[in-house]
């Protein structure tokens, strides 16, 4: 009975979500597009920093490195249709992901996170001065495709194409593996487990994920730039929709980049100037108490039968994680 | 690279190092005994400087004299902060700490910038322009005044931390949270003093800063990854390890600044990423 609630309740969701275009303006589809852009990342960053507990802050080069070998890909000498282009900036991502995955990944906590900030930081400036390829901060142009109802369906397809591969990586062998190295790597490593590989399968998928949504932004927005597509702000965006959601389930990237945009959007349009503030007050306030994301909320009730989220379990929240 | 221009290197690599083993020392302090890489450090500084700069504006007060006033300021702050948030939170997962001050830290800028707008400032003084000369390189008094600040709060911390009763009570909350309130340590107390104390660290550094450098509300977010990669370098554990690393990173900033100016920060990242490879307990740290 209740699974037959959730699959109507997924039925009827979907079915929104294909007939969006026909329903708002095309401003609005924007926005709906940048959240399925945002989710898309966040589900990335779920396989590393959600189920492999890896703090990785650099998969904003993994962004970049998909938005421009894409972009190259499909201009000049090659012209590349898209979608080859965009499975070959996928491709290309997860291959340098294995490869500085390999030494960073031996790094723990803090340490990983600064590394690979460190290496996107680095990126940046490879891609800002390497002018024979990147044309340095001019940024390349990619050709114009002003159908945003395209744009939507894509990154929607992909959405989708990753709640079937979380779902299906979070039963999966690699999954459980991921999982064990996130609560003790050596017990992990003593049933068995080739943490090295499992770390960098996770990384490499976050990268894919990354590469995909920066490929087709990338397009969407034609112009392609250091300064935009390296910017912290998109790791910070996708790992704030993750943890708001839920790190590690399958549904909270997706239900964090919702949240997340609304309340983005709320917010620039009713405080434009105190925008960082509001968004750093949102911030403070779910850390405190909600440390573990939306989907405790929404999960619980399966968990313990009947009984349903109650306030003051958000106090209980923070009575838990407090020092007296 | 003459070494007429060499001699000036050198000589600012020194005087930045003064400065940054402020800034890193508050920074690791707070991540040493507590566990958080406190983003919102650069908040702090700015803060700091911010301080320092209304008291000359407003008050004509020198800024020298300011000092103590901001690390008063910004010590009442991180122990409001401590109480009423960190703390809140800290035994939550890594990440949660890690979000919540960088949540901060883009309040308390984009605060700043409301009120007192992004305009960039710098402090002004009788002796701003003055400096002697060392050979062919030149030492502008206020870098020299700063860095003897520096050093002297480097030293009373050290002194503090390793011969006052609430310094040891820090450190042994550091090396075992139990273990410590068993003694009888209030070791809520303990994590707020040292999250004041971290605070107060970058309030002295941001006045200092101010009389250096033009400032604006975004000039702490720099600081912070500086100091994340000097406590990097150093390893945590000991004031002296800090200093060094702080000397150490001074020296790689500066060089790699004149040689390759537009590679500064890559350069500068693939050394720490190469050293953090290699030898992840830092230079001077102990193998884990």
């Amino acid at each position: 009975m209740r699974k037959g609630v959730a699959v109507l309740g997924s039925l009827l969701a979907l079915g929104l979500c294909l007939a969006l275009p026909k329903l708002v303006s095309s401003y609005r589809l924007l926005t709906y597009t940048r959240f399925l852009l945002l989710a898309l990342t966040a589900q990335g960053w779920n396989f590393i920093g959600g189920y492999t507990g890896y703090a990785a802050f650099g998969n904003v080069a993994y962004f970049g490195i998909g938005a421009y070998t894409t972009g190259l890909l499909m201009l000049g000498r090659w012209h590349v249709p898209f979608f080859p282009a965009l499975a070959a900036g996928a491709l290309v991502s997860g291959a340098v992901a294995i490869l500085l995955g390999l030494p960073i990944l031996r790094l723990k906590g803090h340490y990983f996170a600064i590394a690979t900030l460190g290496v996107a930081e680095a990126l940046a400036q490879v891609a800002d001065n390497w002018d024979s390829v990147t044309e340095g901060s001019t940024g390349i142009d990619l050709p114009i495709r002003s159908d945003g109802e395209f744009f939507y369906y894509t990154a929607l397809g992909f959405v989708i194409l990753g709640v079937l591969c979380t779902a299906w990586f979070s039963r999966s062998k690699l999954g459980y593996g991921c999982v064990a190295i996130r609560e003790d790597q050596d017990a992990a490593r003593m049933l068995g487990i080739d943490t090295t590989l499992y770390k960098g399968l996770a990384y490499a998928l976050s990268a894919v994920f990354a590469a995909v949504a920066g490929g087709i932004t990338a397009y969407q927005n034609v112009h392609v730039t250091p300064g935009d597509f390296f910017q912290i702000d998109y790791t910070l965006e996708m790992i704030i929709a993750t943890i708001i959601g839920g790190a590690g389930t399958v549904a909270g990237p997706v239900l964090g980049a919702a949240i997340y945009q609304l309340l983005s959007t709320y917010v620039w349009g009713r405080f434009l100037e105190l925008h960082p503030t509001v968004l750093g007050l949102i911030i403070v306030l779910f850390i405190v108490f909600l440390p573990r994301g939306l989907m405790t909320v929404v999960g619980r009730r399966r968990a313990t039968g009947e009984r349903r989220f109650r306030a003051s379990d958000l106090l209980a929240n923070v009575r838990a994680h407090r020092v007296t | 690279m003459s070494s007429g221009e060499l001699g000036q290197i050198v000589v600012n690599a020194v005087l930045l190092s003064g400065i940054l083993a402020l800034v890193a020392l508050g920074f690791s302090l707070v991540w040493g005994i507590m566990n958080i890489v406190n983003l919102a450090h650069g908040a702090f500084i700015v803060l700091g400087a911010y301080v320092t700069f209304f008291l000359h504006e407003l008050l004509h007060i020198d800024p020298f004299l300011s000092i103590p006033v901001s690390m008063l300021v910004l010590f009442t702050l991180g122990w409001i902060l401590q109480r009423g948030l960190v703390n809140q939170v800290i035994r939550a997962p890594l990440l949660a700490t890690f979000l919540l001050t960088f949540g901060l830290e883009l309040l308390i800028v984009n605060l700043i910038n409301f009120f007192f707008k992004a305009d960039l400032r710098s402090v002004t003084t009788g002796y701003s322009g003055a400096g002697l000369t060392l050979g062919p390189a030149r030492i502008p008094y206020a870098r020299l005044g700063a860095l003897a600040v520096s050093m002297v709060l480097v030293a009373a911390l050290a002194w503090f931390l390793k011969s006052t009763r609430t310094g040891r009570a820090i450190r042994a909350t550091g090396m075992d949270i139990d273990a410590a309130r068993l003694t009888g340590v209030k070791v809520a107390a303990v994590y707020a003093s040292t999250f004041a104390i971290g605070a107060a660290m970058a309030g002295a550094a941001g006045s200092l800063l101010s009389m250096i450098v033009p400032f604006d509300p975004n000039l702490g977010g720099t600081y912070t990854q500086r100091a994340f990669a000097i406590c990097v370098l150093g390893g945590l554990g000991n004031v002296a390890n800090v200093v060094l690393g702080a000397a150490v990173y001074a020296f790689v900033d500066v060089f790699v600044g004149a040689s390759w100016p537009s590679l500064s920060r890559a350069v500068t990242f693939a050394i720490l990423v190469i050293l953090l490879i290699f030898r992840p307990q830092g230079i001077a740290g102990k193998p884990a």
